[in-house]
């Protein structure tokens, strides 16, 4: 009985929480970018009227479609649900802190991606092909600046477990302005825009299949299949923000399960959430997209500035 | 005109043996007929007045004259933009031998031109003989602009499939798109050649759009094409309204009233301002630029509006009407009112738009060396309008051809000569700044006058140019009257079929993801192209 009150249900809690809240982060960017083009802009519920529009309708599937087609997006769905139970977003320590680490979160991601990837491929689409081979061209950049950013965080943890990165953070806030810690906190940043398809490395928004990235890959998804994948693509943006957030900034984080605790700690990663989140809109708004061939660089920076964080953290310490 | 005189005795002294020259009934039209003796010619006689005039090649009319005087007549028409004149050299084919040789080795621009008379009235430029206008699955020997062609019968569909040009070797692939595309896009099949990402090779299949609009108007009255002429190409509305009714009036010989001149040139104007500021808008939004795009797009819905409140129709359509206009822009208190205020505001909305993105070095990094037409690719396929003045070409009907209210006028032809992305907006940018002076120039100029004269009668079997430079470039028609006075042809020539094949040349070694944003510098009409 203890059991089901420590681990599984703050673990499902958890679980609901990102997945009721990542719609609803989307249409607070949507909103804001439509702002700033001197729109009225959608409501911020919109993201929830068109996922369930989206699972209401038929799915068409190509004649040419594999199994991969088909289950591609329970496994992406499943993939990232899983994600959302290992990273801290109200509480620590983590439920399930035990069953996973950051290392744990990457390859999960990777796994997501690859079967994507997969699928982009599958029908036989040019277009599939032509976003499967950008996709995975940046992936093999993002990967390395994302592992490098988390690992100053772990370097100055001593772990890499995200419970007790946190938990660290939590007890030394002075730290948390520290010179290597905020370099870390951009090169994850930029890594975040690219990874979750925004400007200046990709544009959700657009309808020109030949510049899509991550759209290029999905586009032969409707349906239910579509709800699932762009679902999947809304908890990762909130699973990032969450993760720059509180492995950054772990502030109001609750310590313990007491009700009060608990509030003062949603209020709080909501509000870290949604000013991030305002961030992202920030940047989408005012930069164009980068030419292909100049994603590398942007992404190159985000390396040189974890692989900075590092060697700060070594010449100056925590 | 002595400069004519001029040009017909040098004309006669070179070439005297081989053509006649006739005057047309347009005062800057000279007629050259190659005779029959001498078609063998034709490619020399072409380059020959390319070179000493340093004319440009301009449109080519195929004409089915044979229940005239048994032959077909092809027209090649130059424009001398020294000398303010239009030579048209005209070459009789004879229906039993319908072949005449091609002049695209020496006039490269004249390529589709001579594909779409082959097409469309069997004429073959040898050895100019590939398929344009008329696709594969329709008959070979079916040429629909024929006179015994009924427009009615339904033609049979024939096996064919595109026979595009293929890339062959490792890691290269080709990538269909359209002819149906996501967004509200006319359609057009584009299909690439790719190594990876950059681009080998681009062919480019148009005519789905095409709808029988020159056949339509065989035998129309001239009043009733000008609606016709006005649902050519959406955003050019105005322009090829007023480029057949320029042809009208002077195969008439018919002065329109000097208000009628001024309306005019300020509707072409206010076409080209909506156009301009709404491509600009187009260009950030496919960088992803929104925020300046929305700023840009507000802009043109504005021009819109104010077009809507001048003349009751956004596109300025029904305003045109041969012999002058319907309706006065100027006429009520309100109206200046709104435009002058657009001269005020518009203006400074649009360069605080100019300031927007110019400042923004994510944009200009998008636009700077992308979808490069070099000068020497633009001169040598003739390509016109903003497109050619962004790669250097210093040419302008408005300048070189003074028409409507142009002629007294001061304003600047822009040109630049790098031919990227970038200089093609920047032309645009100063054009719209040229526009907006030009129209505070022609604002309240002889207000009240009237603006149409009356009836005008179209003499029969008169033939005659009618021009515009449209926010594109240069709208020429060409139209001749039958014996009742309506349209026994009319040739309409959209700057997109001169620049359509400027695009495949851009977009070489550039990458597959910019080619929307070089597609939209050009911003080409497949309508107009199509017809």
């Amino acid at each position: 009985m203890s059991d089901v009150l420590t681990f599984v249900l703050p673990a499902l809690l958890q679980l609901v929480l990102v997945l009721v809240l990542a719609p609803l982060i989307c249409g607070i960017i949507g909103k804001t970018k439509a702002r700033f083009q001197h729109r009225q802009g959608a409501g911020i519920l919109q993201p929830y009227y068109d996922l369930a529009k989206l699972l209401r309708k038929e799915v068409v599937i190509s004649s040419v479609a594999s199994w991969v087609f088909r289950c591609t997006p329970y496994l992406v769905f499943a993939s990232t649900c899983l994600i959302a139970l290992l990273v801290p977003t109200v509480v620590v320590p983590l439920p399930l802190d035990r069953v996973g680490d950051i290392i744990t979160v990457i390859s999960l991601f990777a796994l997501g991606r690859f079967f994507v990837a997969l699928v982009g491929l599958d029908t036989g689409s040019a277009f599939g092909g032509l976003g499967a081979s950008r996709e995975m061209s940046i992936a093999s950049i993002i990967e390395p600046a994302m592992m490098l950013a988390i690992f100053t965080a772990a370097v100055t943890a001593g772990s890499t477990n995200l419970s007790i990165i946190v938990a660290k953070l939590s007890s030394t806030p002075a730290s948390m302005m520290n010179p290597a810690h905020l370099l870390a906190f951009s090169g994850l940043f930029i890594v975040t825009m690219a990874e979750t398809g925004r400007i200046p490395v990709d544009n959700p928004d657009t309808h020109l299949e030949l510049t899509m990235i991550h759209e290029a890959m999905i586009l032969e998804y409707s349906g239910r299949y579509l709800a699932f994948v762009e679902w999947s693509s809304q908890m990762k943006l909130v699973i990032f923000l969450a993760l720059l957030s509180n492995m950054f900034f772990p502030l109001g984080m609750a310590a313990s399960m007491s009700p009060w605790a608990l509030c003062v700690g949603g209020a709080a990663f909501f509000a870290k959430v949604i000013v991030l989140a305002a961030v992202v809109a920030v940047v989408e708004s005012t930069n164009a997209k980068l030419r292909l061939f100049r994603v590398p660089e942007l992404l190159m920076v985000a390396f040189i500035l974890s692989l900075l964080a590092l060697i700060l953290y070594f010449i100056i310490g925590a | 005109m002595t400069t004519k005189r001029r040009y017909i005795a040098l004309i006669r002294k070179n070439l005297g043996d081989r053509l006649n020259i006739r005057e047309g009934v347009a005062p800057n039209e000279l007629y050259l007929s190659l005779r029959r003796e001498s078609l063998g010619t034709l490619p020399e006689t072409c380059s020959l007045l390319t070179r000493s005039f340093r004319a440009n090649f301009t449109t080519l009319v195929a004409n089915d004259e044979r229940s005239l005087n048994g032959t077909f007549v092809l027209s090649y028409v130059f424009s001398v933009p020294t000398d303010d004149l239009f030579l048209i050299l005209q070459v009789p084919v004879e229906p039993r031998h319908m072949e005449v040789p091609s002049v695209s080795h020496v006039l490269e621009s004249a390529n589709w031109f001579e594909r779409e008379v082959k097409d469309w009235f069997g004429i073959v430029a040898f050895p100019n003989i590939y398929r344009l206008a008329s696709h594969p699955d329709w008959p070979e020997d079916v040429h629909p602009m024929l006179k015994d062609f009924d427009p009615q019968t339904s033609v049979p569909r024939v096996r064919g499939s595109f026979d595009f040009k293929h890339v062959e070797g490792e890691g290269v692939f080709e990538i269909p798109v359209g002819p149906v595309h996501a967004g509200i896009i006319e359609p057009g099949h584009f299909r690439f050649s790719v190594a990876g990402e950059p681009i080998i090779n681009l062919e480019i299949q148009l005519f789905y759009a095409h709808k029988g609009t020159e056949k339509i108007a065989e035998g129309m009255s001239p009043q009733r094409v000008v609606f016709l002429a006005e649902r050519i190409s959406g955003d050019s509305s105005f322009g090829h309204a007023v480029a057949f009714c320029h042809c009208m009036e002077r195969l008439s010989r018919c002065e329109v009233p000097r208000r009628a001149a001024v309306i005019r040139t300020m509707l072409l104007e206010l076409e080209r301002l909506y156009n301009h500021t709404g491509d600009i808008g187009g260009i950030l939004l496919d960088v992803g630029f929104a925020a300046g795009a929305a700023v840009a797009l507000e802009l043109k819905e504005r021009l819109l509006q104010l077009n809507e409140l001048l003349t009751g129709s956004r596109l300025l359509r029904g305003v045109a009407a041969i012999g002058g206009v319907r309706r006065d822009p100027e006429d009520t208190p309100l109206k200046r009112q709104a435009l002058a205020d657009m001269l005020v505001r518009g203006r400074q909305a649009f360069e605080d738009l100019v300031s927007l993105v110019m400042s923004s070095s994510s944009v200009l990094d998008r636009l700077e060396t992308t979808g490069i037409l070099s000068h020497t690719d633009a001169y040598r396929l003739g390509i016109t309008g903003i497109a050619g003045r962004a790669s250097g070409m210093n040419r302008d009907f408005r300048r070189d051809h003074p028409h409507c209210a142009y002629g007294p006028l001061t304003f600047r032809v822009h040109t630049s000569g790098e031919g990227d992305v970038l200089a093609r907006m920047r032309v645009r940018i100063d054009e719209v700044r040229e526009s907006f002076s030009i129209i505070e120039q022609l604002q309240l100029q002889d207000p009240g006058e009237p603006a149409r004269t009356g009836v005008v009668t179209v003499p029969p079997l008169q033939q005659a140019l009618g021009y515009v430079e449209g926010w594109r470039g240069e709208i020429v028609h060409w139209a001749m009257t039958d014996a009742e006075g309506n349209i026994f042809r009319w040739k309409i020539t959209d700057p997109s079929f001169h620049n359509w094949r400027a695009i495949t040349v851009a977009v070489r070694n550039n990458i597959i993801p910019d080619f929307p944003v070089i597609n939209k510098s050009f911003n080409l009409s497949y309508s107009g192209n199509d017809r």
